[in-house]
């Protein structure tokens, strides 16, 4: 598996044979508080990086979602239809929401490392 | 969180579902230490002026009881919300009135022109809830509350050797106390309440969830000075004998809206999918036309669904379907009588001697 990627929504990306796994970062999933309800994207959108693409609803307030990257949504998460709070649980692996087939990998590379978004939230 | 001039805390360690729920299993501690509180002589003078922005009859409030009540401007809209209460201090009589801390300015500029001496004591006193079916054990073995002490009871009493103003009341729908205590003694009680391993303190969020449940209205959202009490389903905490009063603001148009319909009425919703029914969010018909605004909306813990609180135009037809705008989708909703919770206070006396 590729390095994890951060974007500044606060969503993470790993990549493994040109498939992007997307979810949101465990400070993401802190801020919210509990998470009740995620509305998945639909499987077999094209869309473009920035894209709102689906809605995460914490019991503080709903959050739009952005695609990290352009490229395709090919699978999502189904066990957060019953369980969104698996998210608050273990947001960085068994909380991933959406997988994507990329379509550029440059714009992969140009998002923050692990450090990067580290000094990033403590700006 | 800003909140009203305060930094607030939305929720504690273990998040808001789970306070929530330790206050309707236990008990959790809600630290509002941010609200007004005022003392007002007990005086005819004051009282009279007083008269004509709250709907009570004052002079005849039960000493030791409190009540639920408004700040009315001259529409009959609500300044403000508020408990008010007749107490002893030091043998002196006192209103002791609690509000909210968003509205301090508007009430306070209409307390000191009706009283010049009325006293401020929210600098120097915290204000707590403790709040949940084990508050009491919570808290009988810290401050001596006696056995008969209903909700709405109101006394004097005494911790570390500090006057502390305890009364049964809340804004959860669960039985529970307030304390107003000297800040000096403040963090000692909070500590001693906490040792008690089943209790917690708990945050702004769990407040509104569950306040909501119990269908309990929040200014800003289901009051404000273009609402009056009645449209806001709150008839009952009005003195009908005083809206004869010309001495009352909006009097008139407050007895005109009690004989006739009203234009609008404050209703009760739950989603019938997961999605979350928020503040500001569009109520619709079948043919698509506007009846109606939500104005606060939540995730309900104990009905694992989102309920909302909101006001419909009278003539919708409460039994044909309603449908929430969310996210440009259309959502059917079900409206619900409110509370959404059942109310668990402690056996309530009568309003007047």
């Amino acid at each position: 598996m590729s390095e994890k990627k951060y974007t500044k929504d606060h969503e993470w990306v790993s990549i493994v044979n040109e498939i992007a796994t997307i979810g949101i970062s465990n400070h993401a999933q802190e801020s919210l508080g509990d998470i009740v309800f995620i509305e998945l994207p639909s499987v077999g959108n094209s869309v473009k990086a920035k894209d709102e693409i689906c809605v995460v609803e914490s019991v503080k307030a709903a959050s739009d979602i952005y695609a990290p990257i352009d490229g395709e949504i090919i699978e999502v998460n189904n066990n957060l239809e019953n369980d969104a709070a698996i998210i608050n649980q273990d947001a960085e692996n068994e909380g991933w929401i959406f997988k994507m087939k990329i379509s550029d990998s440059n714009q992969y590379s140009e998002l923050m490392s692990e450090d990067e978004y580290k000094q990033f939230l403590e700006q | 969180m800003p909140f009203a001039g305060f930094n607030m805390p939305i929720n504690y360690k273990t998040g808001i579902i789970n306070e929530h729920k330790n206050v309707r299993n236990h008990s959790g501690i809600f630290d509002v230490s941010h609200m007004g509180q005022i003392l007002i002589e007990n005086n005819e003078s004051y009282l009279h002026k007083l008269e004509k922005y709250i709907p009570l009859q004052l002079k005849k409030l039960i000493k030791n009881r409190s009540h639920y009540s408004f700040l009315l401007n001259k529409d009959g809209g609500v300044i403000d919300d508020l408990i008010i209460s007749n107490i002893d201090i030091k043998d002196k009589s006192y209103l002791y009135i609690v509000y909210n801390a968003s509205r301090k300015k508007e009430d306070e500029e209409i307390f000191t022109s009706c009283a010049p001496n009325a006293e401020k004591i929210y600098k120097k006193n915290c204000l707590f809830a403790i709040q949940g079916p084990d508050s009491i054990y919570v808290l009988k073995n810290i401050i001596d509350i006696p056995n008969n002490m209903n909700f709405f009871d109101i006394l004097i009493s005494k911790y570390n050797n500090n006057e502390i103003i305890v009364s049964r009341s809340g804004y959860t729908g669960e039985d529970g106390f307030e304390l107003s205590i000297p800040n000096e003694s403040a963090e000692n009680l909070i500590t001693h309440l906490l040792k008690n391993e089943n209790t917690m303190l708990c945050g702004l969020g769990s407040r509104d969830s569950l306040r909501l449940e119990a269908g309990l209205s929040l200014y800003g959202h289901e009051l404000n000075e273009k609402i009056t009490p009645i449209e806001a389903g709150l008839s009952w905490a009005l003195d009908k004998e005083r809206l004869e009063d010309e001495n009352l603001n909006g009097n008139k148009i407050l007895s005109d809206q009690l004989k006739n319909k009203l234009s609008k009425k404050k209703i009760g919703l739950i989603s019938t999918s997961k999605s979350m029914l928020r503040d500001g969010m569009t109520l619709l018909d079948n043919n698509n036309n506007e009846v109606g605004k939500i104005t606060s909306g939540c995730f309900s813990p104990n009905l694992n669904k989102s309920i909302a609180i909101g006001y419909i135009i009278s003539e919708f037809n409460i039994d044909n379907p309603i449908f929430c705008e969310i996210r440009k989708n259309l959502e059917l909703v079900k409206i619900n009588n409110l509370p959404f919770v059942k109310k668990k206070y402690k056996k309530n006396g009568s309003i007047y001697e």
